[in-house]
């Protein structure tokens, strides 16, 4: 394995749908020689592209989809990492994110900037991912690259500017001017294998020239030594350009606009240059880490190879060997043989089988330095574990994992699906640690668990599709929750002993409201007038009663129990009656402790384009949201609010049809906040009325 | 000896809901006469004596503004339509003080909408949070959960860049906001704008728009060590359009204090006490 980190690109390809990812991707394997032969998306040999990710993997081999394809260009190593697009709010996203260092924006050149390329950049921004752009579909009547790179501006916000442009347009489109080389290249051969330089043709020169000042101009703000060439009017080379735009680019305060038609085969070759010239290598990219010892505090990682190893397993995949796991080490080195400690699970795993995806197998390697991107047999773990040295305690995502707040039943259509179903579930909890599965044990039924509608959604699709797993759904359902206001006293007895074996308990006390506790118990019982053997059956018996509220049969939180009082009856107490008692207690605190359903509250942030704004507030407004703030980003405006989860639901279907499918939500959990009473009595007859069912 | 033990309520993770019951173990005896009595109990009257709660802390807490002492006739200070400047030079506390102003109003229900330039949503709301923190913690009121959940829907943050805030923007948002009945701010804080040559323009357009939505508006003024003050004794910036502020209070360090010292309007008669701000909260207290 090569040692030159400078040399490693690990970058994800983003795109609207259609706008040509597929095919570009294919482009560069074939020109990076992963490949040998090019397949068309649609085309007529009916093999389909290598990567076609529209079909959701169905050649499993290497697609991109699946998890990192690698690559060599001009002896730059490059790693392209599968950036999921249709999950907005998983950790998921998070993750791969987190693995890229750099991206290439694919964008229609007759389109231009599309609602799905919104949405990407947004998400790049969000993880500070660095960019290019490439104007693909250059040859398509209606192409206009220059259109898109003012779209860029205007659009996304970016500081675009155009390296190259177009000789010829439509069908006439021939090749491309590099400006900072000031030459004009056709691409040659079946295939376009083969780069022609030439000069400019004189017709295009005084524009080309134009374009270089301003791409020149945009360089040097990044770049002293280029300034100072300008200034003092010496020879400004190519390496200086260069140097300046990839400061701008690792920076995101500059996005360098290349143009092509990747179905002609124009334009790759030099996209690839860019990648390695203008992109980040994993030295130039700060990680962070957090530090399990110091209440998540983020740490900047090193990037050596000395220092103590922290990797991340972005991705799992079955494969007829068993598990691989697709693992980036950020810091130090993952050698063969090496014990490593599973942060999430704190187990010790021994290192077995290193390999590294190589031309179209797997090659077995020593070991994974910082920067890179490799895979481990053998290794049991889910996807997002981190990995690091014995005696470490840092995890590169958050280990706190919120309680999910909807469920709902699934329900397989066939004995077919039923094992399918059960094998994604398996998988997909182990992806991600929000989402859950159970089998309700009195009805038998599935149910899954997560953190929104969509998220919930999604897994729904990947079965479908991943799986082949039909299943009909009952309707979502959220997580109401119990607690009580004020402070309320018990004191009760429970006493049978009217034939057969008698029981005999008093417990008396008093519960009280406490915050980010579900239950908080306190013995504060003396001179033993409830013997210590029997205080365990009275936190039982409490802690049972927790389960369901006696009013809406919700979980309840938030109760600390002081037990300071009782009486035993020295044969008829037994721990049963101590159970009981307690229980009875709690019913008897609760009833004056005034308790009060509470809900899940989200916070929602929509990114919508100014004009909508108005629109979207209402939609959130009108879902008893509360807008915290909007804030004006450009073109575009960011609006924050607090909604309550049960009125979330179908809220991007709403969302999407007031602003045209431009703008997009995320959404997570914020806090449980008490129901309206007009909401609650409504909860309460519709709990009465399923009681009735029931009965 | 007395014992705590916390468990965590393994239901939440399992058991959403109740149809779908799972590894909960059923009860062992049945006690239907108490949850008939509980639930005749418990419906009604909750709520009254929740919201008499969170009015009395809300009293309480105004009473306790110590804003009340510096002669201002009204809680509110501005008079509809009226404007207020807060000035002071860099650091010294002008966004925390508006920050209370802001509370105080929301806490008599009055809407107010916050205008931030360059600060994001988060760090206003932040800040918020946290003067609201230290002044539950200062008059020692708990319960400060409720009553910020009460207090929160009567704040809006409006955010823009620097360069990109103009104001018939500001108008167009405001106009929308209350047209389509989202939000009616009764009080606006504008933080951050720069005082500059341009500024008379927007003030004078502001201005009518505050007239016309009834609207008080409050203004931080960034002041300089460097400039001398204009010939009416107020700093330069304000000085240039002193006749569209019927408020101006400058906070001037003084020693280890800020004192609050009222330049214009009723506050600014000699038989009223100046007032500090505690320079470690940044809170108003009336201790002189």
């Amino acid at each position: 394995m090569k040692k030159d980190i400078h040399k490693v690109r690990n970058i994800g390809i983003s795109a609207h749908i259609d706008s040509g990812k597929t095919t570009l991707t294919e482009r560069i394997l074939y020109y990076t020689k992963r490949i040998h032969t090019m397949h068309d998306v649609k085309g007529k040999d009916g093999v389909g592209a290598t990567m076609d990710s529209m079909e959701l993997e169905k050649e499993r081999g290497i697609t991109i989809a699946s998890a990192a394809t690698y690559c060599e260009w001009l002896s730059h190593e490059i790693n392209i990492i599968d950036t999921p697009g249709h999950v907005d709010f998983t950790i998921e996203v998070e993750r791969s994110l987190r693995v890229l260092d750099g991206a290439v924006l694919v964008l229609c050149g007759v389109a231009g900037v599309q609602s799905q390329s919104i949405t990407v950049d947004q998400q790049m921004k969000r993880y500070k991912v660095p960019c290019i752009a490439f104007v693909n579909k250059c040859d398509r009547s209606g192409a206009h690259p220059l259109r898109v790179v003012q779209q860029l501006k205007e659009k996304l916000g970016h500081n675009a500017v155009a390296m190259q442009l177009p000789i010829g347009l439509e069908a006439d489109f021939q090749g491309v001017i590099d400006l900072v080389s000031m030459k004009a290249i056709y691409f040659d051969g079946e295939k376009g294998e083969t780069l022609r330089m030439e000069e400019i043709p004189p017709d295009l020169m005084q524009s080309a020239q134009d374009h270089r000042e301003i791409l020149i101009d945009q360089a040097s703000l990044f770049s002293d030594e280029l300034t100072e060439a300008i200034l003092e009017e010496k020879a400004v080379s190519e390496e200086m350009i260069i140097a300046g735009i990839r400061q701008g680019v690792i920076r995101r305060q500059l996005t360098p606009v290349f143009i092509g038609s990747a179905y002609k085969n124009k334009g790759i070759q030099p996209l690839l240059d860019a990648v390695t010239q203008l992109l980040p290598c994993p030295l130039d990219v700060e990680n962070q880490a957090l530090d399990m010892n110091n209440a998540e505090q983020p740490i900047v990682l090193s990037n050596t190879t000395d220092k103590p190893l922290v990797a991340l397993a972005f991705k799992l995949e079955d494969g007829p060997y068993g598990q691989l796991t697709y693992i980036r080490v950020y810091q130090g080195s993952l050698t063969k043989g090496d014990a490593i400690v599973n942060v999430r699970t704190r187990k010790k795993v021994k290192v077995g089988r290193v390999i590294r995806m190589h031309a179209d197998q797997l090659e077995d390697i020593e070991s994974i330095p910082a920067g890179y991107i490799g895979a481990l047999f053998g290794i049991d773990c889910a996807s997002g574990d981190s990995f690091v040295a014995p005696g470490m305690s840092l995890t590169m995502t958050s280990m706190y994992v919120p309680d999910p707040v909807i469920s709902l039943a699934i329900f397989p259509k066939d004995t077919k699906s039923e094992t399918n179903v059960s094998k994604a579930l398996a998988r997909f909890t182990k992806e991600d640690p929000t989402f859950k599965a159970r089998v309700n044990e009195e009805t038998g039924d599935t149910i899954i668990s997560g953190m929104g509608e969509l998220h919930l959604d999604v897994y729904l699709e990947r079965m479908r599709r991943e799986y082949q797993a039909e299943v009909t759904t009952s309707p979502p359902r959220v997580a109401y929750r119990e607690t009580i206001t004020q402070k309320a006293e018990f004191n009760y007895l429970h006493k049978k002993q009217t034939g057969g074996a008698g029981q005999f308990a008093r417990v008396a006390g008093y519960m009280e409201p406490v915050q980010h506790e579900d239950l908080v118990f306190e013995n504060q019982v003396v001179g033993g007038s409830i013997p210590t053997q029997f205080i365990a059956a009275c936190e039982k018996g409490f802690k049972k009663s927790m389960h369901k509220g006696p009013k809406m049969e919700f979980p309840i939180t938030g109760v600390r129990i002081v037990l300071n009082d009782g009486a035993s009856h020295q044969v008829d107490s037994s721990d049963m009656a101590f159970q009981a008692a307690a229980r009875g207690a709690f019913l008897q605190g609760y009833a004056k402790a005034k308790s009060v359903i509470q809900e899940p509250i989200m916070k929602v942030v929509v990114e919508t384009p100014t004009e909508f704004q108005g629109a979207v507030m209402t939609t959130l407004t009108q879902r008893r949201g509360m807008i915290v703030g909007s804030q004006d980003e450009g073109p575009f405006s960011v609006i924050e609010a607090q909604v309550p989860l049960a009125e979330m639901f179908g809220y991007s279907t709403d969302l999407r049809s007031v602003t045209k499918g431009q703008a997009q939500f995320t959404m997570e959990f914020l806090v449980y906040r008490q129901v309206p009473q007009s909401i609650a009595e409504e909860l309460v007859k519709k709990t009465a009325a399923e009681k009735k069912n029931v009965a | 000896m007395a014992e705590t033990k916390r468990f965590k309520n393994k239901n939440l993770l399992i058991d959403t809901q109740r149809l779908f019951e799972f590894g909960g173990e059923p009860f062992p005896f049945k006690e239907p006469e108490f949850k008939k009595k509980i639930s005749a109990k418990q419906t009604g009257n909750i709520c009254y004596i929740r919201e008499r709660n969170i009015r009395m802390l809300k009293n309480e807490f105004i009473l306790k503004n110590p804003l009340r002492r510096m002669g201002y006739k009204s809680d509110d200070i501005l008079q509809t339509g009226e404007f207020g400047a807060v000035m002071a030079r860099a650091g010294v506390g002008k966004t925390a003080f508006l920050v209370q102003l802001a509370l105080h109003s929301m806490l008599r229900e009055k809407n107010v909408l916050h205008v931030s330039l360059n600060n994001p949503v988060k760090k206003v709301s932040l800040s918020y949070r946290e003067v609201f923190n230290r002044i539950t913690a200062q008059y020692e009121i708990h319960q400060t959960s409720q009553l910020w959940d009460t207090v929160l829907p009567h704040r809006f943050i409006m955010t823009f860049r620097v360069e990109g805030f103009s104001v018939p923007k500001l108008e167009e948002r405001l106009t929308d906001l209350i047209e389509q009945d989202i939000f009616k701010p009764d009080t606006m804080i504008i933080d951050n704008i720069p005082f500059d040559d341009s500024v008379r323009k927007d003030l004078t357009v502001l201005k009518k728009l505050a007239l016309r939505q009834g609207i008080r508006v409050w203004f931080s003024v960034r002041t300089h060590r460097h400039e001398e003050p204009g010939l009416d004794g107020l700093p330069i910036q304000l000085s240039q359009v002193a006749e569209l502020f019927e408020v101006a209070i400058h906070l001037v360090p003084k020693g280890k204090q800020i004192q609050i010292e009222a330049f214009k309007g009723p506050g600014s008669e000699a038989d009223f006490p100046d007032l500090l701000l505690d320079p470690a909260t940044m809170l108003i207290t009336d201790q002189s």
